[in-house]
């Protein structure tokens, strides 16, 4: 398999009134052709600005460095109309909201065949074949009557669908899923998760599937890389994390969803603590005040990404189940 | 913004069965029906007032010399001069349509353009045209008028200036004034359409930058930008006004402003000739006004419903 994404030390830092804030800190990661990676974390570990600095749609505030390479070339030498050239057609996204993600003036017909008559130069016919055909493959009841309609008129199971049949509208060998779930109830969930592997599998598609939950990836992914507080601090096939979990936040991620089986009344486990302030540089691992393995050498030396083996990296220096 | 939370009902996965094609409300404010009629006729008689079997307007009728309203063959009266009123509103509501749908249209389309893309691309481009902006906004309108129409329409008794280069120059200025009001609403309004997603999911798709704007900011930009529209036609047809009690209007008592600049001194013995174009001035306005309130309040209803 060739490689079709790689992530060598990319940092990302906005400049805000309180200093420079590091929201990616150093992330090094490979993705196949047709494979897919879930990227897990809680709020504000970096995941949605990861993948928003990869295709390069951050606001003016940000600051990249390091390289990403795609297809073997650095899309931060690129110049802007390179790299949109590059959009929809090589890199596509799937966006969090879909209640937001649709332009709420404008016909779902209109929306869905937008890019394929501006990136693929089809005509407006064409574009309504091809987009009822998307419709179709995205499970779209009644297709014909969906051009037609508002997106207001839609479920956000039914917009999310939408959002996916617009974003492989041009076949792109590289599909984001920021968060494509969140917004949705749990029995679309698996609906729409199911349909995103389908697709992959489909057009051969590599995916980022970023999330907060690690139930969501675990059944979709071939690799799962956690992020804490910008840094990448598990990095492991699927089969090879869940068997073999080295990082005390992954595990503390893993216990803190909640389950049908414990008895009402119990409290929600949670993990203590907040992230770290991501304007300063403090000394130590990220995770260490919330860590409950901590000891004093955590507190001042910041551990390194060791390979165990498998594939598997971590970044602790007292991993679950030794070294 | 508001967001409509999911109803329960919603949530289901099957398709919502909105229905396709809702009954649209067919019921509306009596408002609606007297401010548009004024404004058709007004239209009308702009377009196509030359065809009515009137009397001349540049005539003078010396057998009817400050007639009064409800005289036959002149049925609003003549002025002390012996001009036909009829004839003279009729003239002065193309001339006044014409100005102010020109001025508004013109300063309207530049106006929107530079807010938008200044909203759209911010950066420097955005920091120079807000600036711009505010200067163009303090500077009194009709002072500006006043000042553009003695430099570039200069009048004296040896050179007059022609009709043409008046009306342009009177145009001008209009658009002056309209450009940064307009610009401001749009530059506002896109500053919050753009920063949505939608905006954001189509340029991950590789749309080009002025696609977007066509497609996306301007449909949703554009309702409030009629609405302000409205509003400038009714002030764009007072300055005009203001400007012909000045005496630096369109010349020769052509437009509704001018009308009134000519008669205010006979207001004793024909007060008709006063207060028809007043009249006519008070009514285009009121219901520009009217209408773009109407058009906001149906755009509020309908971000209420996104």
């Amino acid at each position: 398999m060739s490689t079709l994404l790689k992530l060598e030390e990319l940092t990302v830092s906005f400049s805000t009134p309180r200093g420079e804030l590091r929201a990616v800190r150093g992330v090094t990661l490979e993705l196949n052709a047709g494979e897919s990676l879930g990227v897990v974390g809680e709020s504000g570990s970096g995941k949605t600005v990861l993948s928003r600095a990869t295709m390069g749609l951050l606001p003016g505030t940000a600051t990249r460095t390091g390289k990403i390479l795609y297809q073997g070339e650095d899309l931060m030498e690129k110049t802007p109309v390179e790299v949109r050239d590059l959009w929809g057609t090589g890199m596509a996204m799937i966006f969090q909201d879909p209640m937001t993600a649709l332009n709420p003036v404008r016909r779902i017909g209109s929306q869905v065949t937008e890019s394929l008559i501006h990136r693929l130069g089809m005509g407006k016919a064409e574009a309504r074949e091809k987009a009822l055909e998307l419709l179709k493959r995205v499970r779209i009841p009644d297709p014909e009557a969906m051009l037609r309609k508002f997106p207001y008129q839609l479920s956000g199971g039914m917009r999310q669908r939408i959002m996916i049949a617009i974003a492989v509208s041009c076949k792109p060998e590289l599909l984001f899923a920021d968060e494509p779930t969140t917004a949705l109830d749990v029995t679309v969930q698996a609906q729409v998760l199911d349909l995103l592997s389908e697709l992959r599998t489909e057009f051969n598609m590599g995916m980022i599937l970023v999330t907060h939950d690690l139930g969501v990836v675990a059944g979709h992914t071939d690799k799962i890389a956690v992020m804490y507080a910008g840094h990448l601090v598990e990095y492991a096939p699927t089969k090879e994390l869940f068997a073999n979990m080295k990082m005390p936040y992954t595990e503390a991620l893993l216990k803190s969803i909640p389950r049908l089986e414990t008895l009402t009344g119990t409290r929600l486990p949670v993990i203590e603590g907040r992230l770290p302030d991501p304007t300063k540089d403090e000394p130590g691992c990220s995770f260490a005040n919330r860590c409950p393995y901590v000891t004093d050498k955590c507190r001042n030396e910041s551990p390194p990404l060791t390979d165990g083996g498998n594939g598997h990296f971590y970044r602790c220096f007292f991993p679950i189940g030794g070294k | 913004m508001s967001e409509t939370t999911e109803q329960p009902q919603e949530i289901t996965e099957p398709v919502v069965e909105a229905p396709v094609k809702q009954k649209r409300e067919r019921k509306r404010p009596v408002g609606f029906y007297i401010a548009g009629s004024w404004l058709g006729l007004i239209v009308f008689l702009g377009l196509f007032g030359f065809l009515l079997p009137v009397p001349r307007f540049d005539e003078s009728f010396y057998d009817y010399l400050g007639a009064a309203p409800g005289t036959p063959g002149h049925l609003l009266g003549t002025t002390q001069d012996g001009y036909d009123m009829l004839a003279g509103l009729v003239n002065g509501a193309r001339i006044s349509v014409f100005v102010s749908l020109v001025a508004v249209t013109l300063g309207g389309s530049i106006g929107s353009f530079l807010g938008i893309t200044s909203a759209y691309f911010r950066g420097k481009f955005d920091i120079f045209m807000t600036m711009l902006f505010n200067i163009m906004l303090s500077i009194p309108n009709l002072v500006l008028s006043l000042a553009l129409l003695s430099v570039l329409a200069y009048s004296d008794q040896d050179h007059p200036a022609t009709l043409t280069r008046r009306i342009s120059v009177l145009i001008l200025s209009l658009t002056i004034v309209i450009i940064p009001i307009l610009g401001r609403i749009a530059r506002g309004s896109t500053l919050q359409w753009g920063s949505r997603e939608f905006v954001l999911a189509s340029k991950s798709m590789g749309t080009r930058n002025f696609t977007i704007i066509r497609k996306h900011i301007l449909p949703n930009v554009a309702p409030a930008l009629l609405a302000i529209g409205f509003l400038a036609i009714g002030s764009v047809i007072i300055v005009e006004g203001s400007l012909a009690l000045l005496g630096i209007g369109v010349p020769g008592g052509a437009s509704w402003g001018s009308m009134l600049a000519a008669g205010r001194g006979n207001i004793e013995f024909s007060p008709h000739e006063v207060y028809m174009p007043a009249l006519c001035i008070a009514f285009t306005v009121i219901s520009c006004n009217w209408f773009g309130d109407y058009v906001r309040v149906k755009l509020d209803k309908r971000e209420a419903k996104i």
